[in-house]
């Protein structure tokens, strides 16, 4: 089967990018990793102009961090590089394990950090750690520059705030707390190249005794429109000693707080309960890993 | 919409082809170049059959373009072979093991294993099972392959060949 026809560039430079986006405007679609804008090419959903291929771009890729000041991630770097960074596994944990559980290999291979988020699907890996971990959107046009959180960045299934002209190149991570981790976990039907049913990142922090909860950020993904940041957990959580009864009282306001919807995936009941499951086992597993730091 | 003349590095020799920019790797290897070892299956990037290595790591050509892998190195099963037709280990380790039925999924299969091999020289099974992952095959039931991989990684690390 045929794609339609475009007109193909490849910019090696930012300002080439940003010139071209401007100028081919929403006639143009930007390609990093193309592991999701290729099947919609392939399936006709959208049938651009012009392909701006990034991925020559070295100014959007990488990952840089500096200590006290947190990590800089390119927007086209490939989710492998980020499942194999020394710093995002010291430091961001949640980050690498959803980047290792994305796709499989290959998409992994391929597969752009950003594109992850600008495709905002519902059901993505990156996004739900990315916004636990208070990550910040650096979004740049020949114009110039602008940051916003993560969670403001995605509006809903596959809508972006992303203006005509402009490019998403990177996420910034502020340093983790002090006596704080982050856990990812989802749900889904087999290991590998699924589709998330539910998934979920918690950072913790503790405070010096080592059992109060200082800080708590819960998301959740694949249960809502865009990822779903609980707000009933940490009033539940924040201030008080770590205990499962707490622990399962904020894993059922979690529960309540997800808008599921049924899909062939699973039942609206079954997100809701696994959101549960997920809240309960990542709490703990945050917990235990905060106290260790 | 007009043809370009772009280069392609394939197995460590250059071919020049005429390519739309719509046109995908592994048809532009299949159909133009006329490596015919690169399968093509579901075409959606979901079983892995596909897999070339480019520049080391491997990639699903079907839902890659042609035009964007210009300076860079393919590597298709074709390539795995030495100059006198000798086997890869983990060609060779397929065959011993019994772990080629259909064969439609082996030029995938092997080129994401010696991906796996390159990052990781000695996997554990649970490694092996992880990084073939994205490999669907539905004649063996993984386990022949499974171990495939397994005895090529000892016959790599023994040094005898790369």
């Amino acid at each position: 089967m045929y794609l339609n026809h475009f007109e193909y560039y490849a910019p090696r430079t930012a300002g080439e990018a940003f010139e071209l986006v401007g100028r081919l405007g929403d006639q143009a679609k930007v390609l990093a990793g193309g592991t999701d804008l290729m099947l919609i090419l392939k399936e006709k959903l959208i049938k651009p102009q012009y392909l701006i291929d990034i991925n020559g771009v070295k100014e959007f890729q990488g990952i840089a961090y500096a200590a006290g000041k947190g990590a800089v991630i390119g927007a086209a770097t490939k989710i492998s590089e980020v499942e194999h960074s020394a710093i995002i596994r010291d430091k961001y944990f949640a980050l690498y394990q959803a980047a290792g559980e994305l796709g499989s290999v290959q998409v992994r291979a391929m597969a752009t950090i950003g594109g992850n988020s600008c495709h905002a699907s519902p059901a993505a890996e990156t996004p739900t750690p990315l916004v636990t971990l208070r990550a910040r959107v650096v979004i740049k046009s020949a114009a110039g520059e602008r940051q916003l959180p993560l969670e403001d960045f995605i509006l809903g299934n596959r809508k972006t705030v992303l203006g005509v002209g402009e490019i998403l190149t990177g996420f910034i991570l502020p340093e983790p707390a002090p006596r704080s981790a982050s856990r990812y976990a989802y749900i889904g039907l087999r290991n590998a190249m699924e589709i998330d049913a539910v998934n979920m990142a918690v950072n913790l922090v503790l405070e010096d005794d080592g059992r109060t909860i200082k800080d708590l950020r819960l998301v959740m993904g694949s249960v809502a429109p865009r990822p779903l940041i609980s707000a009933e957990v940490p009033a539940i959580l924040v201030g008080q000693e770590f205990g499962s009864e707490l622990v399962g009282k904020a894993a059922a306001a979690a529960a309540g707080e997800a808008r599921p919807i049924s899909d062939i995936r699973a039942s609206a009941e079954y997100r809701r309960e696994m959101v549960a499951v997920l809240a309960r086992r990542l709490l703990q597993e945050a917990f235990d890993a905060a106290r260790e730091v | 919409m007009k043809k370009q003349l772009i280069q392609l590095e394939i197995n460590n020799r250059v071919y020049e082809v005429p390519v739309n920019p719509r046109d995908l790797l592994v048809d532009v290897i299949r159909k133009k170049v006329g490596l015919t070892g690169t399968k093509k299956g579901c075409g959606q990037g979901d079983c892995g059959a596909c897999t070339v290595l480019i520049d080391g790591a491997p990639v699903l050509s079907c839902i890659t373009l042609a035009i964007a892998c210009q300076g860079k190195k393919i590597t298709t099963i074709e390539g795995l072979a030495d100059d006198r037709g000798n086997l890869h280990p983990i060609q060779q380790a397929f065959v011993d093991h019994g772990a080629v039925q259909c064969g439609f999924c082996t030029p995938g299969m092997i080129l994401t294993a010696k991906a796996l091999l390159d990052r990781n020289p000695q996997p554990g099974e649970a490694e092996i099972k992880r990084g073939i992952a994205g490999n669907i095959c539905r004649c063996t039931g993984y386990k022949k392959i499974v171990e495939a991989i397994s005895a090529a990684a000892a016959t790599i690390s023994k040094g005898v060949v790369k």
